[in-house]
């Protein structure tokens, strides 16, 4: 298996040094094939990356090496689905000149990243079609880029006064209707502007960013423990995915491996929060359409599974249970029994009230048809997890790269193929009933033994990418570690930076009271996207 | 002969303490609604009484008006409320009175219909998005329901002779049990239907939400709060119950009604346990009819906007059939 994966990354390496001579330099650190290119030949060897291989763009940041190497570093990594690998490419950029070539033409999901580099570092993605602040609203000054090395943390600029414009449509009739950021009911900030004629909606436009804490900048020069405690705090419902994509990042770095033990427990946890997660997106996507009863038994069983968190670790929001090198204690030990009671509950009573809730024909009127995503857009936006698979994007990271136990349990990933708010609701229904089997799976299999390994101290400057499947998708963070185990740059692409833009178009040509349904379908983190 | 005679008098007072009782009992139906809902999803719910902690509590808090709103904001409440009591003081609830001086039904409709007209200017009137939202919906959904409203009330009325609501209510009194009869058990759902969609409930809007896009008549009252709001929210109330009033009175067994004509002289009381016995019996009927809506709610979801007029139609062609079931088969 092992050896399989080395050999197809070697000819991947070789199949590309034949095909462009020019890259000066390519290393394989695990499954990540490193190319270094020049901005002369950046483009084509993207071009040839996407369109030739179909390898999607997975993430695309900068980092700022001027310290070491004396310029900005573009980092641009695509991902061979099928034999998990990722292709990590480095452009530098010369801070003189500050500016690089956009991929916007060739590859539509760059546009988000080329925005997000140039609010945060200054560099200019050249050709860009719609270079507007993404990060950055119009209180932010110009000139002040954040994720500079030699920008202060604690440096709190002027408010600045500018409006921030949005796409308009022209036409008679057509009208808009801002919502939020601040909106009725307890969820997340985040401004819509949509177009409309009439009911009809013709086109979103999602400003977000309200909640943007700094996370990537608080992680300089901080050590990897405080890193840790940084990653469960990006977003409250993605706690535990987020902690472990981060330690997994680490773990490559120090080159350990996990223990088995740790290694079964993490998957549980995993599986939990997917559950819970999910769990709560079906309670949201019943309320919506007033489906009283269902939302209620899809809130209790959200509330069974945090019942269960409670019970494994005493902490329902998963907090401080990773660390990398393993967990933080047995956690399992002794309650295998009670567990595995909770978990066929919660199976059972799942199943009854799905039985009930699909066979109710108004309500599969409302969800059926209703925000359908295209495929080709999926596909092109990188719209991963339950969003993606409804619209038949046959993707999930435990299979493609495959993590922790995974590979030595059974499960199935649920595709469907409408894309509509159905689709999604029968992927993530699917879904709920894989993850408790996944569990109980866990509680049979699990083998005694340690939890914990140390880290010890990384060797400065190297770097690694962690790959986990969210619940709402894929999950990629990228460590860099400085001298003495501290974090030289983190960088956190989670799911929902990828789907928002895949909502806004799932929405178009919907009428504005479908709106929430649709949204409650995909529901993306705003805290996760914003970091 | 003045024109206040013995008999004007005591109907008068009759028409004030039937209306009263609509007023008092109006917040009830609706707390009853949401604790069978509540019961139906695990929940306790709130008490059944909570509306009125509710009024008690917005009428004590200020108003807080846009800076943008014009007089038409400021007077909605009042004409609403004004509109929606006046509509009140012609429903018999337990006793029937002389037609003199109780009203007709389609002036109770078009008052009804004023309050509407002034909630959707006081909700453009702010200029707020949602707003506009709401009073371009509301519209939509009264102008296709106010045709079946027609047809079924007509259809009551043809077979009455007369509009005004007594006379009405005495005629069904004659029929013994409407609901076995082909013309009025299909009248009957037809006027369920509007009900829903006249004091918005789910099929046609959900009560409960807190999604502005999605909301009709919520979106319309969302810039009201405190007093104004106490009163637009009481005024919907009273409205719901004057629909079930006119619901159970029309087409459920209507021998409590006790009939005050025929008994002259302002001294010839009847009796008290009449009196209270037809209370008794209006108030289970209408825990009935809310019996029936929150089983509705609780067993549809919400329509897709673009379907509201699917039901319009349904409750339509089930008045018009009732309509002609009247030619048919007579009454």
């Amino acid at each position: 298996m092992n050896k399989q994966e080395i050999n197809s990354i070697t000819a991947l390496k070789k199949e590309l040094l034949a095909r462009h001579p020019e890259l000066s330099k390519s290393e394989i650190h695990g499954n990540t094939l490193c190319l270094d290119t020049d901005s002369d030949s950046y483009q084509a060897l993207c071009k040839n990356l996407n369109h030739k291989f179909a390898f999607p763009l997975v993430s695309m940041f900068a980092s700022d090496n001027r310290a070491s190497t004396g310029c900005f570093t573009i980092h641009t990594v695509f991902a061979h689905r099928q034999a998990g690998i990722l292709i990590s490419i480095a452009l530098p950029v010369d801070p003189s000149y500050g500016a690089f070539p956009s991929l916007c033409d060739l590859i539509p999901a760059a546009a988000l990243y080329e925005r997000e580099i140039h609010d945060l570092f200054g560099l200019h993605p050249m050709g860009h079609p719609n270079p507007k602040r993404l990060v950055f609203h119009g209180n932010w000054p110009k000139n002040h880029y954040p994720l500079r090395s030699d920008y202060p943390a604690e440096k709190r600029p002027d408010f600045a006064d500018e409006r921030i414009e949005f796409t308009r449509i022209d036409g008679e009739g057509v009208y808009e209707i801002p919502v939020g950021p601040v909106h009725a009911g307890i969820i997340e900030p985040g401004h819509f502007r949509f177009s409309l004629a009439g009911e009809p909606i013709l086109n979103l436009e999602a400003q977000l960013y309200f909640v943007h804490k700094g996370i990537e900048k608080l992680s300089e020069g901080k050590t990897i423990e405080h890193g840790f405690y940084l990653s469960e705090r990006i977003s409250g419902d993605e706690t535990f995915t987020n902690s472990l994509t981060y330690c997994q990042a680490v773990e490559k770095i120090a080159g350990i491996k996990v223990p088995v033990r740790a290694s079964f427990t993490r998957v549980l946890f995993a599986e939990l929060e997917r559950v819970t997660s999910h769990l709560g997106d079906l309670a949201g996507i019943c309320q919506d359409v007033a489906y009283g009863f269902a939302s209620y038994q899809f809130k209790m069983l959200r509330g069974w599974s945090y019942r269960i968190a409670d019970e494994l670790c005493g902490m329902r929001f998963l907090r401080s249970v990773n660390i990398p090198g393993g967990v933080r204690k047995d956690f399992v030990h002794g309650k295998e029994e009670i567990l595995a009671r909770l978990l066929s509950e919660l199976q059972k009573e799942l199943a009854e009230t799905e039985a009930i809730v699909m066979r109710n024909s108004l309500f599969i009127d409302r969800i059926e048809n209703t925000g359908i995503l295209k495929n080709k857009i999926a596909v092109d936006l990188n719209a991963t997890g339950p969003g993606g698979r409804a619209s038949g994007v046959d993707f999930d990271v435990r299979t493609a790269f495959p993590y922790e136990v995974y590979t030595q349990l059974e499960f199935e990933t649920p595709v469907q193929s409408d894309g509509d708010v159905s689709s999604r609701m029968k992927v993530k229904l699917a879904e709920c009933f894989q993850s408790i089997s996944l569990m109980l799976q866990v509680l049979e299999r699990i083998p005694q033994g340690t939890v914990r390994e140390e880290i010890g101290m990384l060797e400065p400057y190297r770097s690694a990418y962690g790959l986990t499947e969210a619940p709402r998708g894929e999950n990629i963070h990228y460590v860099m570690v400085g001298e003495n185990n501290t974090i030289l740059r983190y960088k956190v692409r989670t799911p929902s930076f990828c789907s928002w833009p895949a909502l806004c178009h799932a929405v178009s040509g919907n009428i504005v009271p479908d709106f929430p349904l649709i949204n409650k379908s995909f529901n993306l983190s705003y805290a996760g996207n914003d970091l | 002969m003045s024109f206040f005679t013995a008999d004007l008098i005591s109907g008068l007072i009759s028409n004030f303490i039937q209306f009263l009782l609509i007023l008092l009992l109006a917040p009830l139906s609706g707390g009853i609604i949401k604790k069978v809902k509540a019961l139906s999803q695990k929940r306790k719910g709130a008490p059944v009484l909570q509306m009125y902690f509710d009024l008690w509590k917005l009428i004590r808090k200020e108003s807080v008006v846009s800076d943008t709103a014009s007089w038409i904001f400021k007077a909605t409440p009042y004409i609403v409320f004004a509109a929606t009591a006046a509509a009140a003081f012609m429903v018999p609830v337990t006793t029937l009175v002389p037609s003199a001086i109780s009203g007709d039904l389609l002036l109770l409709i078009y008052l009804l219909a004023l309050g509407r007209f002034f909630m959707c200017l006081s909700a453009l009137d702010t200029g707020s998005t949602f707003g506009g939202m709401g009073a371009s919906r509301e519209a939509m959904i009264s102008a296709l329901i106010e045709p079946s409203l027609l047809v079924s009330i007509f259809t009551v009325g043809l077979i009455s002779g007369t509009t005004a609501v007594d006379q009405m209510m005495n005629t069904m009194k004659a029929v013994g049990v409407p609901l076995l009869h082909p013309v009025y058990i299909l009248c009957f759902f037809a006027m369920i239907i509007i009900i829903l969609a006249e004091t918005s409930r789910i099929p046609v809007d959900d009560p409960a939400t807190h999604l502005e896009l999605t909301m009709v008549h919520e979106a319309m009252i969302l810039e009201y709060s405190g007093r104004q709001l106490a009163l637009m929210e009481y005024s919907a109330a009273i409205k719901q119950l004057i629909f079930l009033t006119l619901l159970v009175n029309l087409f459920l067994p209507t021998d409590q009604l006790v009939s005050l004509a025929g008994i002259s002289g302002a001294g010839a009381a009847i009796p008290a346990v009449v009196i209270a016995a037809a209370l008794a019996l209006y108030i289970l009927k209408i825990i009935l009819a809310s019996l029936v809506i929150a089983i509705t709610e609780i067993s549809t979801v919400k329509f897709r906007f673009f379907s509201i007029p699917n039901l319009a139609a349904l409750s339509f062609i089930l008045a018009f059939l009732g309509f002609l079931q009247y030619f048919v088969l007579g009454r």
